[in-house]
């Protein structure tokens, strides 16, 4: 599978970048096609000072797509919400530069508010406990990031490439293409799918989906077309999706993309 | 005001001892014909003790007055200190008691990483343990907001925060912190709203929050294989439904299920596993946001045994906030 994201970059500003908990969060990143960076402050001065500078210059160089910003930079009083005069300065010379904090939780949504207020409405901030799963992270980052890849991966084996207009396959070390997703069943899948990419549990709406078939009875050709599509990738698979698998419905109300396990 | 209180009360005094010092020389000789005593005295006497009553109370009343005015200061007061107390706590615990299970689940996440990427044949078998330990923490997490928010409703004159809130990224955040751990157990989760644009309302956005995280990570404990949620709204109310295909909640279970660490346990007897204080907690916010929390349950063997947790609460939390306060 081509790199889903090219080389873009995120900047990780943590005081605990050695520790566990923010190395499985980059390897998550970095998994997801993420080039992660880590603010490491030079030695002497304060520590909170240290992070700023290194951090302000290395947005200058890098030009992330993103920055994870831990609040508490440190052990001493004066630096439990470094983080925060960071974030401001942040905000100050990039407006656009979206920015994840890493909170402790209970620090809880009364500073996350006045932090907030303080900002403009749209400023692309979001506010995240660090006790959040490394995938949570993920999500919370496509959703401020925004933008939807052109490779979007459906579970381990099949991805979907927009450019290509096509679903492929892996064989090993290759890729085939997908036979028989084309036209309208391709952008049923990519809606699916880049719902699913940005948030997993959502549905996607009828009003959403029966713009991609034709006819007095747009339900029942989607119905019809999201069959296909179940008999297409499953033959590509070399499995049977029944009723609860890759696909889901909710009566009335839309379908869902579960991406098959591996 | 009281200054000019006190200054007729001076003349009011002036008046009484002016008639007290004439009595004798006048008092009889005009009145005694009247009525045969001499009021003039009497007069002057009780216009004197009038004017230092009054004075007195010039001084007293504010007192009185702003005695109360000082306690509900106090109150106040008390309550803020209170929040900030706790949070105090609330902070020192969670970074420091958070630490060790930080360190827990980074050791956790790079073990899966090890065993993962040699390929080991022991992974199967260890991946159902570090599954557990990883379940662990949404479960630490809701248990130090669901503390959080007990000591809080505790605290005397609770304000309510009202702010415009998005809904359906509310929901979309839980269903973050959730779905990896139903999908290890076998279940989805699925939500949509109606309508799909849902627009801001007006409330206590981490409330709602506390409520239906304590409703989903109940349904992903119990659902057999579904979990779904549903935002919908009329023009007073908006409301957040629950459902999961679990074994659902026999009726006689369904009248504690909102109690104070109510589970099945307590009712045979036996030892807890959970603490019970997620519905107790949800129940209590969503009245006291003018709303309620309702259950509605099949249980087994029926076949269609489910569980749906209803919440509702006003459009406008602002109105119906300020009047029940
Ligand atoms: N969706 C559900 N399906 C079946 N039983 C449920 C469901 N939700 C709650 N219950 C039952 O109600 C009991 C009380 O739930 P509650 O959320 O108040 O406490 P808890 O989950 O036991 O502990 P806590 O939420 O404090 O960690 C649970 O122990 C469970 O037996
Ligand atoms: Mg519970």
């Amino acid at each position: 599978m081509p790199n889903a994201k090219g080389l873009e970059k995120i900047i990780i500003v943590d005081d605990e970048w050695e520790s566990p908990i923010v190395t499985a969060v980059r390897r998550r990143l970095d998994e997801e096609g993420w080039h992660t960076l880590v603010i490491v402050p030079e030695a002497g001065g304060s520590i909170g000072d240290e992070f700023e500078a290194s951090a302000l210059y290395a947005i200058e160089e890098e030009l992330p797509v993103g920055v994870l910003l831990d609040i508490r930079l440190g052990e001493y009083r004066e630096d439990q919400f470094k983080g925060l005069e960071i974030l401001q300065k942040i905000v100050e010379q990039h407006p656009k530069l979206p920015v994840l904090m890493f909170t402790q939780y209970a620090q809880g949504p009364d500073r996350e508010r006045a932090v907030r207020g303080s900002l403009k409405w749209d400023a692309p901030v979001d506010f995240i406990d660090k006790l959040a799963s490394p995938d949570e992270v993920v999500l919370r980052l496509r959703r401020l990031i925004g933008r939807t890849p052109e490779i979007i991966p459906i579970g381990g084996d099949l991805y979907l490439d927009a450019n290509a207009k096509a679903v492929y396959v892996k064989r090993g070390e290759d890729s085939v293409i997908v036979d028989d997703i084309h036209g309208m069943k391709f952008e049923i899948i990519r809606e699916l799918a880049a719902t699913w990419y940005r948030s997993p549990g959502e549905l996607v709406p009828f009003s959403r989906l029966e713009r991609y078939s034709e006819g007095e009875e747009a339900r029942a050709s989607l119905r019809v077309r999201i069959r296909e599509i179940k008999v297409s990738l499953g033959r590509a698979l070399g499995v049977a999706f029944g009723a609860g698998d890759l696909i889901i419905n909710v009566r009335d109300q839309g379908y869902r993309l579960v991406p098959p396990k591996t | 005001m009281l200054w000019w209180l006190r200054i007729f009360a001076g003349l009011v005094l002036v008046g009484g001892v002016v008639g007290l010092a004439l009595a004798p020389f006048i008092g009889k000789s005009l009145f005694v014909e009247l009525w045969g005593v001499e009021p003039l005295s009497y007069l002057g006497g009780l216009l004197v003790v009038a004017a230092l009553g009054g004075t007195t109370l010039t001084y007293y009343l504010p007192r009185l007055l702003g005695r109360d005015k000082a306690e509900v200061d106090t109150d106040q007061q008390t309550a803020e200190k209170w929040g900030q107390l706790t949070q105090q706590y609330f902070e020192l615990f969670n970074h420091d008691l958070g630490r060790p299970l930080r360190r827990i689940l980074g050791k956790e996440r790079e073990l899966r990483l090890l065993l993962q990427s040699s390929e080991s044949e022991l992974y199967p078998e260890v991946k159902g343990l570090l599954d557990e330990i990883e379940s662990q923490t949404p479960s630490f997490r809701l248990m130090m907001s669901n503390i959080q928010v007990m000591v809080q409703l505790e605290a005397p004159n609770l304000p309510i925060k009202i702010q415009p809130v998005e809904p359906t990224e509310l929901i979309r955040r839980i269903v973050d912190r959730y779905s990896l751990l139903a999908s290890e157990a076998h279940k989805e989760i699925t939500w949509w709203s109606e309508p799909t644009e849902f627009g801001l309302i007006y409330c206590d956005g981490s409330a709602i929050e506390h409520i239906v995280t304590n409703l989903v990570d109940n349904t992903v404990r119990f659902a057999t294989e579904h979990v779904e949620i549903k935002l919908t709204k009329n023009l007073t109310d908006f409301f957040v439904r629950v459902w999961d295909d679990g074994p659902g909640i026999p009726p006689h279970y369904a009248q504690h299920i909102f109690d104070r660490g109510w589970t099945p346990e307590v009712a045979r007897s036996e030892e807890k596993t959970s603490s019970g204080l997620g519905l107790f907690i949800a129940h209590t916010l969503a009245k006291k946001y003018g709303g309620d929390l309702t259950l509605e349950s099949i249980s087994a063997p029926e076949p269609d045994h489910h569980t749906t947790f209803l919440l509702s609460l006003p459009l406008n939390g602002n109105a119906t906030a300020l009047e029940s306060s």
